[in-house]
């Protein structure tokens, strides 16, 4: 499997989350102010044409514009429930079957191949089939988010499972443990934080997926604003919209990391650390 | 002995059968299926079909335009970000005020849903490749710079204070021991970019391009000609994992340098 990449960068992705007090806070923010102001003064004098960047002001009137009549409660709506959907169906089935390959050399032999390739591909670029094969109503966005989330969910479950350290169960196997004790009392929670992992990155996945699916094709949601407003070229709208996806993906990651910090704390030292 | 040879080769031979095995069977049921008319051949192809297809389309050249558009857009914009995500990464590594100038944009660019900006992307930079090797650029070099500069900056300490107390001077703590020391965790940003920028080429055709890969897929898709659409899907399947795999082995090759 090639997940090793993903428990490592765990660390590396980490970092805004981090010491996020002091210097930092000061730096980053100057920085971003700079960026504005550069944005909002260089189509001012005449350094950029302003239709091609917009400008944070125009951006800032826009967004009240969206919220107060641009029907984005029904295209939130429509979005988040396709999303979760997906979501939803991805975990529910990839965790047990990340399990079921993780514990049976078998299974993983046959199953670990069409997974590879699938996993090496770009999933978006079976939008086409899937849009020819379920419509351009919900259901094609619904599966498009379900195998974005659902390649990264089962491979970081098994690679859950197999980082449990062999020494536990050989343990518990000495203390004359059940199949089941085994597995529900050491396999499962000692995979618990990969899986969290697992369902952190295909989080990011199946929102680029909804957005992505509805730009494709669609009739409402948010994917398909951006693309009605991107080919009437206005910018201010494009980016209100990029902006609320981008923090609502930053909100749910921060919410699963919180997740996986209790879960990390509560788990013991000499278990799973990261590699696999 | 002999028995005992076969048995080992058996072995190590074991998940290349099984994987063979496994792609036979899924290419038998789905021949089968469309074969016996329990699924329309203009939903899903099938694989003699496909094959078919393949040997047409690389007979009229069409097959090897499109993949020589899609990977020259791909390595113009991976190599682009290659290069600017580890200098970058070095740098912010190395130079903690960097790394808080850069993080707010990089968080930014890791959020976004870049492939929206592309009706954005068109007017600027022009429809096709150009937007194309923006899109792949954009989508890849972030993992490529937040993985060189973690490499730097988790550099053991124990290392540091070996070096220094044997007299290291900050430049050589740098090029001896932060540097090197940082490659494992670059290969690993690499992999990752990799995978996105593959996405982002592929995916930056769907929408905005005339040519390449990505782009013939949409358009046999717009025209509902399903077994022309396979046929460029099963290229873009091989580009994945032929690229994965190569990845994979560099990595195992410089593993060895982690310290």
């Amino acid at each position: 499997m090639t997940d090793t990449a993903i428990p490592q960068s765990r660390t590396a992705s980490g970092f805004p989350f981090r010491e996020w007090l002091g210097r930092r806070k000061v730096v980053s923010t100057i920085s971003v102010l700079v960026f504005f102001v550069i944005w909002e003064v260089a189509p001012w004098i005449g350094l950029v044409d302003p239709a091609l960047t917009s400008r944070p002001s125009l951006v800032y009137v826009a967004a009240v514009d969206v919220v107060a009549n641009d029907n984005l409660g029904r295209h939130i709506y429509v979005s988040l429930l396709e999303f979760s959907w997906g979501f939803f169906l991805a975990v529910l089935t990839g965790v047990p079957f990340g399990f079921l390959l993780g514990v049976s050399r078998r299974v993983r032999y046959f199953i670990d191949p069409p997974l590879m390739a699938l996993y090496a591909t770009p999933r978006l670029t079976l939008l086409p089939i899937i849009t020819l094969w379920l419509g351009i109503g919900m259901e094609s966005k619904v599966v498009v988010v379900y195998i974005g989330t659902f390649i990264p969910v089962v491979i970081n479950s098994v690679a859950g499972i197999r980082g449990v350290d062999k020494s536990l169960t050989r343990l518990a196997h000495s203390f004359c443990a059940t199949r089941n004790d085994i597995f529900f009392k050491i396999l499962l929670p000692g995979s618990l934080p990969a899986v969290m992992l697992g369902l952190r990155l295909g989080l990011g996945r199946g929102l680029l997926g909804v957005i992505v699916a509805e730009m494709f094709v669609a009739q409402e949601g948010i994917g398909y604003q951006i693309v009605a407003y991107g080919s009437s070229f206005r910018v201010d709208y494009l980016l209100v919209y990029t902006l609320l996806v981008s923090f609502f993906g930053y909100a749910c990651t921060i919410l699963i990391r919180r997740i996986e910090e209790r879960l990390d704390s509560w788990r013991t030292s000499s278990q799973w650390t990261g590699g696999v | 002995m002999n028995r005992l040879m076969d048995h080992l080769i058996y072995q190590r031979m074991k998940p290349v059968i099984f994987g063979v095995v496994s792609f036979a069977v899924i290419f038998g049921v789905w021949e089968t299926v469309v074969a016996t008319g329990l699924m329309d051949a203009f939903f899903a192809s099938k694989p003699t079909a496909i094959a078919v297809g393949l040997a047409e389309q690389a007979a009229s050249g069409e097959l090897f335009r499109n993949f020589q558009v899609s990977l020259m857009e791909f390595a113009i914009g991976f190599g682009l970000a290659i290069v600017s995500g580890i200098l970058l990464g070095v740098l912010a590594g190395w130079y903690r005020t960097v790394e808080y100038i850069l993080d707010p944009f990089v968080w930014f660019l890791y959020s976004a849903p870049l492939i929206a900006f592309y009706p954005m992307f068109v007017v600027w930079v022009g429809l096709g490749k150009p937007t194309v090797i923006l899109i792949t650029y954009l989508l890849s070099v972030t993992p490529i710079l937040v993985n060189t500069l973690s490499g730097i900056k988790n550099v053991s300490p124990d290392l540091v204070r070996a070096a220094v107390s044997f007299g290291a001077r900050r430049s050589d703590l740098f090029l001896k021991i932060a540097l090197p020391a940082s490659v494992p965790m670059v290969m690993a940003g690499l992999k990752l970019g990799v995978g996105r920028a593959l996405t982002g080429v592929i995916i930056a055709e769907l929408f905005g391009s005339n040519a390449g890969l990505g782009h013939s897929i949409a358009y046999y898709a717009g025209i509902l000609k399903t077994n022309e659409m396979m046929t460029s899907l099963v290229v873009v399947v091989c580009i994945g994992v032929v690229f994965t795999q190569t990845l994979v082995y560099l990595e195992s090759k410089f593993d060895s340098w982690r310290v």
